[in-house]
């Protein structure tokens, strides 16, 4: 059965792809630069020997997403899952972006993921396949920082509602990641509240639940705390807290 | 820097001798590795092991390189690898060993990784018979600041090729190698030659010069100085013997040894260790060795390293032709008896090969000599006579290993140093390559 992998170049995403080739998935990696995903791609082969295919793509300026990833599964085995580890955040994302950057934020964080979801919803009920969606501690309550990333990210919480409440669990399950601080370069350097876990480890989480049904998890599972008192915080209080 | 993935960091040398806060840029995508400002002066970094600051200081970026390991291509019929510089020499004998291949030159530290032992041309277990990481080497991918990645062999640019080569990473940003196997030995017996002195040591390596593994161990103590063994590690055809497996990742050299709170490599502790290992292994025998004790001996030297402390060790490594190693020999007992230094290992290698540009080889038998707390007065007095004691006796320096060299010192051991930094310049006009390292030795 084949996986579809989109943000597949580093961080999370990369160490999904891993994980699904070494537990034998054939694989359809997405990512914008294709000198990642063949690199990726080849490593996949030599090391699991996985059916692996690249698809560059730029989702900040492809117009339609789903229709490319769609196509490029031709020749594949049937589709079983589809994870949407894609995200791009950016430091001034704090109200200082002008429409052409929130257009982009909206394009990757938003508008990729629900165009993949929707273009391959077919081929997914046909199989009883699950769609994975990341959404962030950042979506919990909405700040004075990562302000179009987080509201993207609120939006994917609506999508995973959305699926679920239109589609059975017998013809489509529907899982939604809320992560933590992950250990990526998005996160390099930066003095976290909290230590930050690994992406390795938590994509062999992911890839452990894929044949479970439909669920929302924290990941790191300390995170479900960290968002309880998030929002439980008195306004006066969560305010002080942006300064 | 925003976008770049660049924070500020706190990195050492692994004997401790350098530390400095710097920028440390970890790119996990090919449009990372080139994305600083064209005028960023920047060195790669990989596993960050080097025992001088060769991947980082100077003012420069350091470009980790960790998310760049991927196998590119293998064939597995006639033994050629294809990898990122990233990658780590332990991972891939892992991975090669299951396939029947193997790196037969390989450093001890499994967390070095593809690029730095390039850039640092290492040697491994028997470099007379193996030589140096290059000869192993097919071709690199070079990427420069803001310019096409260059794919350099021996006939494509060979000078570039040859620069890379114990370049230390100034040439450019190493990003890919295409490597030659071989196949292991399926399994290994240890041979162990007592030697009275290192005079003696080197005959008993020059008649093992085949052998796959192939080192001495010396007592660097005044009262038994030179006394030790030479270990012999041969192909064997005995099944009972099996080495071709390795211990987990898990169990490698960790990249920071953590130091004891106190120094225990103080004379006492060095003289109970050397009767310790004197009578452990200075005796003659044959025992079967596994390939991860054979490839990295160093996973077994945890508490070793942690025994320097926070004063940290220097390696002084000096490679002496073979007609002048008896008297060099001689007068390093001499000069051990007169200053008494706290030296902690004293190890022996043949080499038969010939050194190019800054690398570390040639014709003869090398010392790689391990001083605790280098920055004490009778230590560093010792290294500096040391070092004018193998200059006289036509010795070359590892500058990878020896964080107390000075340039001067380097400029006067190596013979063409100039035209060896002249060729470095070619090949980066502006020095954006940089790091503690080219800094201390004008490099």
């Amino acid at each position: 059965m084949t996986a579809v992998v989109v943000g597949a170049s580093s961080g999370l995403g990369r160490a999904l792809a891993n994980e699904l080739a070494r537990c034998g998935h054939a694989l359809l990696l997405v990512a914008s630069d294709l000198r990642d995903i063949d690199a990726i791609a080849a490593d996949l082969r030599i090391r699991h020997g996985a059916t692996v295919r690249s698809l560059a793509l730029d989702l900040a300026r492809e117009a339609d997403p789903g229709a490319r990833v769609a196509a490029a599964l031709e020749g594949l085995p049937p589709l079983a899952s589809v994870l949407l580890p894609v995200g791009l955040s950016r430091a001034d994302d704090d109200f200082g972006l002008d429409a052409a950057r929130i257009g982009e934020l909206l394009a990757i964080n938003l508008h990729a993921p629900f165009a993949i979801a929707h273009a391959l919803l077919p081929r997914l009920r046909e199989a009883r396949g699950v769609i994975v969606l990341f959404s962030s501690i950042a979506a919990v309550r909405g700040r004075g920082r990562n302000v179009v990333y987080a509201a993207a990210k609120r939006g994917i919480e609506s999508l995973y509602e959305s699926l679920r409440q239109r589609h059975r669990e017998t013809e489509l399950r529907v899982q939604l990641y809320r992560l933590g601080f992950l250990a990526t370069n998005l996160t390099h350097g930066l003095a976290l509240p909290m230590p930050a876990a690994a992406p390795d480890d938590v994509a062999r989480l992911v890839v452990e639940r894929l044949r479970r049904g439909s669920a929302r998890w924290y990941l790191p599972r300390r995170f479900a705390l960290v968002a309880m008192v998030v929002r439980l915080l008195p306004w006066p209080l969560f305010r002080r807290m942006q300064s | 820097m925003r976008g770049y993935a660049v924070a500020e960091t706190e990195l050492s040398s692994f004997d401790r001798q350098f530390h400095a806060r710097c920028a440390l840029q970890r790119p996990d995508r090919y449009r990372l590795l080139d994305a600083l400002p064209a005028d960023a002066p920047r060195i790669a970094r990989g596993g960050g092991v080097s025992y001088v600051g060769a991947s980082f200081g100077g003012g420069a970026i350091s470009q980790s390189l960790d998310a760049f390991d991927r196998l590119l291509a293998f064939d597995a019929e006639h033994g050629r690898l294809t990898v990122e510089a990233g990658a780590r020499i332990g991972d891939l004998q892992r991975f090669l060993l299951e396939r029947g291949w193997y790196l037969p030159v390989a450093p001890g530290h499994p967390r070095a990784s593809v690029g730095g032992c390039i850039a640092a041309d290492v040697h491994g277990k028997n470099p007379a018979r193996d030589g140096t990481f290059r000869t192993w080497l097919d071709a690199l991918v070079v990427q420069r600041p803001h310019a096409e990645p260059c794919v350099v062999d021996r006939e494509h640019d060979a000078d570039l090729f040859g620069a890379t080569c114990a370049g230390f990473g100034l040439t450019g940003t190493i990003v890919s190698a295409t490597l030659r196997l071989a196949r292991p030995p399926r399994a290994l017996v240890l041979r162990r030659v007592p030697v009275a002195n290192l005079a003696e040591a080197a005959r008993v390596l020059r008649e093992a010069a085949n052998a796959p593994v192939l080192y001495g161990w010396h007592d660097g103590g005044a009262a038994h100085f030179g006394r030790g063994v030479v270990n012999i590690g041969l192909a064997s055809g005995d099944d009972h013997d099996r080495a071709d497996a390795l211990p987990p990742a898990a169990a490698d050299l960790p990249a920071r040894v953590a130091p004891l709170p106190f120094t225990a490599w103080n004379r006492a502790g060095l003289t109970a260790a050397n009767r310790w290992l004197d009578w452990r292994w200075c005796r003659a025998g044959q025992a079967p060795m596994t390939l991860g004790d054979a490839l990295f001996p160093l996973n077994r030297a945890r508490l070793y390293f942690a025994g320097f402390g926070h004063a940290g060790m220097a390696e002084a490594q000096w490679l002496v032709p073979h007609p002048r190693f008896e008297a060099f020999a001689n007068a390093l007992a001499d000069l051990v008896a007169r200053t008494r230094p706290r030296i902690a290992l004293i190890a022996s290698k043949l080499f038969a090969g010939t050194a190019d540009g800054f690398s570390f080889d040639g014709n003869g038998v090398a010392l790689a000599i391990q001083v605790a707390t280098p920055a004490a007065h009778g230590e560093r007095a010792f290294l500096d006579a040391l070092a004018e004691l193998a200059i006289a006796h036509d010795g070359r320096p590892n500058l990878i290993k020896d964080s107390t060299l000075e340039a001067s010192v380097a400029r006067r051991a190596i013979d063409g140093f100039e035209a060896a930094r002249a060729r470095l310049a070619r090949h980066d006009p502006q020095r954006l390559h940089t790091s503690e390292l080219a800094r201390r030795l004008a490099l």
